[in-house]
């Protein structure tokens, strides 16, 4: 283990190497408008459908305001779209510019990199879900305007439990961390982002559906393993409440798979070009 | 000691061979010129060399340091600019060298020194804030270089650096290409044959897929069949001057390219490499008591080399 030029403070440190490319990475997301535009796209989608979503749980009762936003049909039409919007630059446009080329002749692995991206993008995604924090808090300034307007009247404040919260957030970590690692494989598969963003948003839909099939043909011998992919069940699961550590291991298992095909996608592209 | 050992490197996409059985080693502190037509498999060598092209057999060794087997310590030891320049277009200059100065390995302080140091290097210095987008062809050449630069390399492989540059540019590029070779090896490709001639101490020339010669630049044109080649301009008759420059010990050929218009006689005499044969012609000419306007002994340039070597008839 030679030091090429002696002077110069070096590291090689795994993780160093891995917290550069996974900043540069946030970095482009958040110092560009792109991430922006996304993050502003869904917050209006998010406040959109939270007023249908106020009016149904009007007429039903019973459960927190998460579970009505997250189990319609309008919350899987934009969030299908998020991953590919937010995972077909990453490796595809790497790859048009030619500097993935710079990047794999500096002493970096492409685990490192898919890794880097993988993780920037993650941590993007799970900040546009961060506003929805928000809802318990424009609740409290609500109920403080009553007051103040009506005075007391029990029946007119939003009642709402933080506890709401915690299981939409994890499942929708979860399922992010899967679809993410998908946007990424996609992206690596092409130089074209367009390319990328359509493979990408078809097997989203593929995805969804597969967890659909039991509504369709009923049960059958192997119901139980769509009802385990399903991830509208298990949005509709968690938001209610019922935390259940199997998606987990589903998740994280595919992720890691998937991110381990990307690994070898890079670096098949490079070997046999 | 070799920086350099490319032991029959050979690459090939699909039925199509882009570099046949390529074997070189290029010293410590040589400056290296690729010379070949265009597809020639410049780019290629150099792209395997690098660890980003895998070859289809055989293998390098940069600063002991086999590329496959070894490849991020050897990747440690040099500093590629790629031709065309790939940047990132939303990044400042010194944002974008900060981001290589790291990815390099370079850390704490040096990472600043480093960066002043390229810039002030490759003239960035003025342009450090400026988007890469809103650089000109040639300042973005000078960001590539910058970064092959960052954390002094032992080995640099630049692919076509003076490719698109204004003459002005290119005589700073050269200048500081020749400064860097008293501490770095260079490798780099180009079109420009004078260039060449001017900055390497190497030459490898390499014509579809084959090495066709590497040595260093006079000792190419001084074996070359054009070295010896003398043309001579006189007024008088042709076949005794012939016969009698024919005569001749080096003299391997004359060749008559006929009376001028002007009346006056020009001939070409071919003899071996690396002799002069002037004079004697010059004797013979004034023997026969013909004036004599035009004597002239062909120095061969590397252009010379250049032709014969990738020449396709």
């Amino acid at each position: 283990m030679s030091d090429p030029t002696p002077g110069i403070q070096r590291t090689r440190s795994w993780l160093v190497t891995l917290h550069t490319i996974f900043a540069k990475e946030l970095r482009s997301f958040l110092c560009t408008p792109f991430g922006w535009v996304l993050l502003a796209c869904t917050m209006a989608l998010q406040g959109f459908w939270l007023q249908a979503a106020i009016q149904t749980m009007s007429k039903a009762t019973g459960e927190g305001v998460m579970y009505y936003l997250l189990n319609n049909i309008h919350f899987w039409f934009y969030f299908i779209f998020i991953f590919p919007l937010i995972t077909m630059r990453s490796m595809a446009e790497e790859e048009r510019l030619g500097t993935l080329e710079g990047l794999l002749t500096a002493p970096v692995t492409t685990t490192q990199i898919v890794l880097g991206k993988y993780l920037a993008a993650l941590l993007f995604y799970i900040t546009l879900w961060l506003p929805l924090l928000l809802y318990p808090w424009m609740s409290d300034i609500g109920n403080w305007y009553t007051q103040l307007r009506y005075g007391i009247a029990p029946e007119g404040r939003i009642i709402y439990h933080p506890a709401d919260w915690y299981g939409p957030i994890s499942i929708l970590t979860l399922c992010g961390s899967f679809f993410i690692a998908l946007g990424i494989f996609c992206s690596s598969l092409t130089r074209s982002q367009i390319i990328a963003a359509i493979i990408c948003t078809c097997l989203m839909i593929m995805y969804y559906f597969t967890g659909r099939v039991t509504e369709l043909w009923g049960e059958f011998p192997a119901a139980p393993l769509f009802h385990y992919l399903s991830c509208t069940e298990q949005i509709s699961a968690f938001s209610r409440g019922l935390v259940d550590t199997r998606p987990l291991v589903l998740y994280l298992s595919l992720a890691i798979f998937t991110l381990a095909l990307t690994v070898r996608v890079v670096d098949y592209r490079r070997w046999h070009r | 000691m070799s920086m350099v050992v490319a032991e029959h490197l050979h690459k090939s996409f699909g039925r199509f061979i882009a570099v046949r059985d390529a074997s070189f080693s290029i010293n410590k502190g040589e400056i290296v010129g690729f010379l070949g037509p265009n597809g020639a498999g410049k780019t290629t060598t150099m792209k395997m060399l690098t660890g980003y092209l895998p070859p289809t057999a055989g293998t390098a060794r940069i600063a002991g340091h086999d590329i496959i087997r070894n490849s991020l310590e050897a990747r440690r030891h040099l500093g590629y600019m790629p031709e065309n320049v790939p940047l990132y277009e939303d990044l400042r200059v010194f944002e974008y060298l900060q981001y290589r100065a790291k990815l390099k390995g370079i850390c704490g302080k040096s990472v600043r020194a480093q960066i002043g140091r390229a810039m002030e290097r490759c003239g960035l210095t003025e342009r450090y804030r400026n988007l890469i987008s809103t650089l000109s062809k040639g300042y973005r050449q000078r960001v590539g270089l910058a970064d092959a630069l960052l954390g002094e390399p032992d080995l640099l492989i630049l692919d076509e650096p003076t490719n698109g540059l204004d003459p002005n540019q290119i005589r700073q590029i050269r200048e500081l290409i020749r400064s860097l070779a008293t501490e770095h090896t260079v490798i780099l490709s180009t079109h420009i044959l004078s260039e060449v001639e001017m900055i390497c101490n190497k030459v490898i020339i390499i014509d579809q897929g084959d090495i066709k010669a590497a040595d260093t630049p006079a000792k190419l044109t001084h074996d070359l069949r054009a070295a010896g080649r003398v043309s001579i301009e006189y007024k008088g008759e042709l076949e005794p001057v012939v016969r009698e420059l024919e005569a001749f010990e080096p003299v391997k050929k004359v060749l008559v390219e006929g009376p001028l218009p002007d009346g006056w006689q020009r001939v070409i005499v071919r003899a071996e490499p690396g002799t002069d044969t002037r004079e004697k012609a010059a004797a013979i000419i004034s023997a026969h008591g013909y004036p004599l306007r035009h004597i002239y002994r062909h120095i061969p340039t590397l252009e010379d080399v250049f032709v014969e070597m990738t020449r396709r008839d």
